[in-house]
C-alpha cells in the first residue's frame, strides 16, 4: 500500500485531532454568530423541505430530524422531511437536483455522496454543485467483538486468530463496492496481512443481529450507531481506527497502537442547498443551519451518538474542504484498488 | 409469577391514566380504519403520527404504536376480503379466498373469521411474548443466519409455486417474473447498478407495495370496469352473517398451525408479518384433504392467512425490545419513538424502563382482545361500504390506491410502477398466472438474494456448508421435496392443482 499518495488527507486528519476532545456545550461552535438573522425579502414565507436519501429510522433519518427540530426551534420556521431512500443516496440526491434552486428545498447527505463522486465525476460533487450549509456529524469507525466470546479479547488475539483460520473468520460490514468500509477494511488487512470475509449487510439491525447472535466474529461499525449494545454490554470495541484514542474509549488501541499506518476515512453527515440558490437566501440558511447545530436539542443528540467525541462541526468552506480531501483520498485508494474512476 | 404481576402493574399504569386510555383507544381505532381504507395502510397512519410522539411521553408514544401495529394488520384484512385490496402485503393471502367469499355473499363470515382469528393470534403471540421475551431473542438470532432465512425463502417459494397457479409452469413463471422484478436496482452486496436503464430513479429497485396495490386493487377495478361494459357486473351480496363457534373449532389444527408459523417468522429480524402469512395459507393448502377448494372461497384460507400475520405481531416486537432489532417498516418507525425520547431499544430497555414495557405489553394484549370487540362492531358498519355504487367506489379507490402508492419513499415512480403492474394483472389473471405469486417472487426475491449472497459468504461459497447447519439443511431438503412433488404433480396427477383465481 502506498500510503504516501494519501498525504492529500494529512491536512484533514491534524485538524480532526487537534480538535478531538469533548466539546462542551457552552463552548460551541457557532456560539458567535447572531442570535438572530433578519430574512430577506421574507425568505422563507413557507416551510422549508428537507430531502433526506435515506429512510428515517437510520442515521441520516435521525440526525435530518435533530437538525429540522433545532433549526425550526430557532427560526420559527417549519421543515418537513421528504424521505427518498434508494440506490445508495442516488435517487434523493437526483430529485433534489431536479427540484427548484429557489432556497426552499435544503438536502440532507452522507459522505456517500463524496465517494460517489470520486468513482464517477458525472455523479453531483457536493462541494461544488451544491452549496454545503453545515456539516453537523463526522465520526470514526472501529472494530467489535461479542462480549463472552472466548475465542479472542483484544485487537492483538483478534487478529492472531484470524490468521489461524485461513480466510475463514468473518466480519459484518457495508461492503458496497468503493464504500468507506470496505476501503478501510482493505487498509486494515494490508496492513496486518490477515485474510477476512467480509459479509454484506446493507440495513443495521441485521448486521447488529449476526455479531450478537454469533453468525459472524467481528463487526465493523460506527460507535453512535451501537451504543445500545455497548452500553447494555454485549459488544466490545477492539480497535478504534483513529490515530489516537478518544477518551470514551481509552483502554481501545488506536491505529498507532495497533501498528497500522493508514490515514482514517470518516463518516460524516451535513446539509446542503443548491447552487443556484439565490446568494441572500444561502446566507440565511447557512446562518440558520449552522446556529442550529448550536442549538442544546442537537448538541444533546449529537451527544447521544458519540458525535462529539472529533469535533462534528464544518461551516460552508470547512465543508468543501473536507469534501475536496475526501474525493481526492478516495479517488486515489479506489485507483490503488484497480477501479475504475471515471 | 414475576411475568403475571408485572402485567397487572402495567394494566394498572395503562388504564389509571385517563391520557393512556385516549391514545390506546385511539389507537386500536386508528390501526383498525387506517388498515381498513382502500390504499391506505397502517404504515401511513404510522408516518402520520411519528413526528406527534415527540410530545408524548414515551410510554404512551411507543404504545400508541404497537397498538396501531396490532390493530393495523387486522384491519387490511377488511379490505382484502370486500374489494380484493389486501391493506398491507401481509394481507394479501386473506384475499385469496376472502373475496371469492365476499362475491358468494359470505363477507361477513369472512370477515368474522379475520376478526376472530387476528384477535386469536395476536392474544397467543403477545402472552409467549411477556413470558419469554429475552430467551426467545436469543435463540432467534443464533439459531437462524442468512443461511436459514435463505432456506426459509427457499422453502416459501416452493411451497407458494405449487399452489398459487393453475398450472405447475404458470405457477413457477408468476414466482419467477417476482423474482426478475426484484434485481432491479442496486444489487444488496455490491451495490451494483441493475436494470436501471440509466434512469436514476430505479436505482431504488421496484417497491412492493405499489406492485401490490397494482396487481391487486388497479387490475381488480380493471376487471369490475370490464364487466360492467360487458353487463357481467354483479354487486357483492352484503352479509353479516359471522362465522359459528363450532365453524372454528373445526379450524383448530389450522389456527395452531398458523400461530406456530407465525410466531416463528415474526422474530426472525426483516422478516416479519408477510412471510408469515403467506406460510400459514401455503401450509393450510398444503395440509389439506381438499386443496382444490382453496382460492375459491375456502373459510380456513382466511383463518390461516390471518392467524398468521397477526401471530407475527407479538413476535416481531421480541427482537425489537430484547434486542434493538426491528423486523419491519413499522417496528423501525417504533425505533424512531424509543430515540425521540433518548432511549434506545434493546437489552437496557428491560432493566432501564421495565415500567415501559410492561404497559407496552399490557396494551398490546388488550388491542388484541379489542379487535374482537371493536372489530366486530366496526365490521358492521365497514361492510357497507359494499353498498357503494362501483362508478363512486371505483375512483376512490383509485386516487387513494395512488396516494398510497405515492406515499411510501415519495417517488412518482411509484405510481408508474402501481398503475403498470395493474394493466400486467389485468391480462395476466384471465390468463391463469398468479399475481400472488409474482408479489411474492418479488418480496421474497429481495430477502432471499440478500441472504443468499450473505449466506454463500459465510460459507466461503462452498455450498458444503448448508450440511453443518441443520435448519437450513433441512428447510432447503423440505423446500426440495416440495419442488418434486409439485414436478410429480405436474406430470402425472393432472388437474390435481387448485386453481386460485383471486390471486
Amino acid at each position: 500500500m502506498k500510503l504516501k499518495k494519501y498525504i492529500a488527507s494529512i491536512g484533514v486528519v491534524f485538524a480532526t485531532m487537534a480538535l478531538s476532545a469533548n466539546i462542551a456545550y457552552a463552548a460551541c461552535a457557532t456560539d458567535g454568530l447572531a442570535s438572530s438573522q433578519a430574512k430577506p425579502d421574507g425568505f422563507p414565507a413557507r416551510a422549508l423541505t428537507m430531502v433526506v436519501p435515506y429512510g428515517p429510522a437510520g442515521g441520516s433519518g435521525q440526525v435530518a430530524q435533530g437538525m429540522a427540530t433545532a433549526v425550526s426551534d430557532l427560526t420559527g420556521v417549519s421543515i418537513n422531511r421528504d424521505h427518498k431512500p434508494g440506490g445508495s443516496g442516488t435517487v434523493g440526491m437526483t430529485a433534489f437536483m431536479a427540484m427548484p434552486a429557489d432556497g426552499y428545498t435544503v438536502l440532507e447527505h452522507i459522505d456517500d455522496a463524496s465517494s460517489a463522486h470520486a468513482l464517477d465525476s458525472s455523479k453531483p460533487n457536493p462541494a461544488v454543485d451544491l452549496i454545503p450549509l453545515v456539516t453537523s456529524q463526522i465520526t470514526f469507525s472501529q472494530v467489535y467483538m461479542r462480549v463472552g466470546d472466548d475465542r479472542f479479547n483484544d485487537w492483538d488475539s483478534f487478529v492472531k486468530w484470524v490468521k489461524a483460520q485461513n480466510g475463514r473468520a468473518t466480519i459484518a460490514n457495508v461492503s458496497k463496492e468503493g464504500s468507506m468500509e470496505r476501503v478501510t477494511m482493505k487498509f486494515i488487512t494490508d496492513a496486518t496481512g490477515m485474510k477476512i470475509q467480509q459479509i454484506s449487510f446493507d440495513k443495521g439491525a441485521p448486521r447488529y443481529g449476526a455479531l450478537a447472535g454469533g453468525q459472524v466474529d467481528a463487526l465493523f461499525e460506527q460507535p453512535g450507531d451501537v451504543r445500545k449494545f455497548l452500553d447494555a454490554g454485549k459488544f466490545k470495541p477492539i480497535l478504534t481506527i483513529l490515530k489516537e484514542r478518544p477518551s470514551v474509549f481509552a483502554d481501545v488501541p488506536s491505529l498507532t497502537d495497533a501498528g497500522l499506518d493508514f490515514d482514517p476515512l470518516f463518516r460524516f453527515r451535513g446539509f446542503y442547498v443548491h447552487k443556484d440558490a439565490p446568494a441572500d437566501r444561502v446566507k440565511w440558511l447557512q446562518w440558520a443551519f449552522q446556529k442550529g447545530f448550536c442549538q442544546p436539542s442537537y448538541q444533546k443528540f449529537n451527544d447521544s451518538k458519540y458525535m462529539t467525541l472529533i469535533e462534528s462541526y464544518r461551516d460552508t468552506a470547512g465543508s468543501r474542504k473536507l469534501i475536496d480531501t475526501t474525493v481526492a483520498q478516495y479517488r486515489e485508494v479506489y485507483k490503488d484498488m484497480g477501479l475504475e474512476v471515471k | 409469577m414475576d411475568a403475571f404481576n408485572n402485567f397487572l402493574t402495567g394494566t394498572i399504569t395503562l388504564f389509571s391514566d385517563p391520557m393512556g386510555v385516549l391514545i390506546f383507544f385511539g389507537g386500536v381505532i386508528g390501526g383498525m380504519l387506517f388498515g381498513a381504507i382502500p390504499g391506505v395502510s397502517m404504515l401511513t397512519l404510522a408516518a402520520i403520527l411519528l413526528p406527534f410522539t415527540a410530545h408524548l411521553s414515551p410510554e404512551h408514544g411507543i404504545m400508541l404504536f404497537s397498538v396501531i401495529y396490532c390493530t393495523g394488520v387486522y384491519g387490511g384484512a377488511i379490505t382484502a376480503i370486500l374489494f380484493n385490496i389486501p391493506g398491507a402485503p401481509e394481507n394479501a393471502p386473506t384475499a385469496f379466498d376472502g373475496y371469492p367469499m365476499t362475491l358468494k355473499g359470505q363477507a361477513g363470515k369472512a370477515v368474522g373469521a379475520a376478526v376472530m382469528c387476528s384477535a386469536l393470534g395476536g392474544t397467543v403471540s403477545t402472552i409467549i411474548m411477556m413470558l419469554a421475551t429475552a430467551a426467545i431473542a436469543d435463540w432467534a438470532i443464533s439459531a437462524f443466519g442468512p443461511p436459514e432465512i435463505f432456506a426459509l425463502v427457499f422453502f416459501g417459494l416452493a411451497v407458494a409455486a405449487s399452489v398459487g397457479a393453475k398450472t405447475f409452469w404458470k405457477g413457477w413463471l408468476s414466482i419467477l417474473a417476482g423474482l426478475m422484478v426484484a434485481v432491479v436496482g442496486l444489487d444488496p452486496v455490491g451495490g451494483i447498478e441493475r436494470y436501471d436503464f440509466e434512469m436514476p430513479y430505479l436505482l431504488a429497485g421496484i417497491h412492493f407495495i405499489p406492485t401490490i396495490l397494482g396487481f391487486f386493487a388497479v387490475s381488480e377495478i380493471f376487471v369490475q370496469v370490464e364487466k360492467k361494459v360487458k353487463g357481467d357486473f354483479v354487486a357483492p351480496k352484503i352479509s353479516v352473517d359471522f362465522p359459528s363457534l363450532s365453524e372454528l373449532i373445526a379450524h383448530k389444527f389450522a389456527v395452531i398451525r398458523s400461530i406456530v408459523i407465525g410466531f416463528f417468522c415474526g422474530i426472525l429480524p426483516g422478516i416479519g408479518a408477510t412471510l408469515a402469512a403467506f406460510m400459514g395459507y401455503n401450509e393450510a393448502v398444503r395440509w389439506s384433504k381438499t386443496p382444490e377448494e382453496f382460492g375459491k372461497g375456502k373459510l380456513e384460507g382466511v383463518i390461516s392467512s390471518e392467524t398468521a400475520n397477526n401471530a407475527a405481531t407479538g413476535a416481531a416486537m421480541i427482537p425489537l425490545l430484547a434486542l434493538g432489532l426491528p423486523g419491519g417498516a413499522l417496528t423501525a418507525m417504533m425505533v424512531g419513538v424509543f430515540q425521540m425520547h433518548d432511549m434506545e431499544p434493546g437489552p437496557l430497555v428491560f432493566i432501564n424502563s421495565a415500567d415501559l414495557v410492561w404497559v407496552v405489553f399490557a396494551a398490546m394484549f388488550f388491542a388484541n382482545i379489542s379487535i374482537l370487540f371493536i372489530g366486530f362492531l366496526e365490521t358492521k358498519t365497514i361492510i357497507n361500504l359494499l353498498r357503494i355504487p362501483f362508478q363512486f367506489l371505483a375512483p376512490m379507490i383509485l386516487l387513494l390506491a395512488t396516494v398510497g402508492a405515492y406515499a411510501v419513499r415519495g417517488l412518482t415512480i411509484d405510481v408508474i410502477v402501481m398503475f403498470l403492474a395493474g394493466v400486467i394483472g389485468f391480462f395476466l389473471r384471465r390468463s391463469g398466472y398468479s399475481v400472488a405469486g409474482i408479489v411474492l417472487g418479488l418480496i421474497l426475491g429481495k430477502i432471499g438474494e440478500q441472504t443468499f449472497a450473505q449466506a454463500m459468504q459465510m460459507l466461503h461459497f462452498e455450498w458444503s456448508g448448508y450440511l453443518d447447519r441443520p435448519i437450513a439443511f433441512g428447510l432447503l431438503v423440505a423446500g426440495v421435496l416440495t419442488l418434486c412433488g409439485s414436478i410429480y404433480g405436474a406430470f402425472f396427477k393432472k388437474n390435481r392443482r387448485p386453481p386460485i383465481t383471486s390471486g
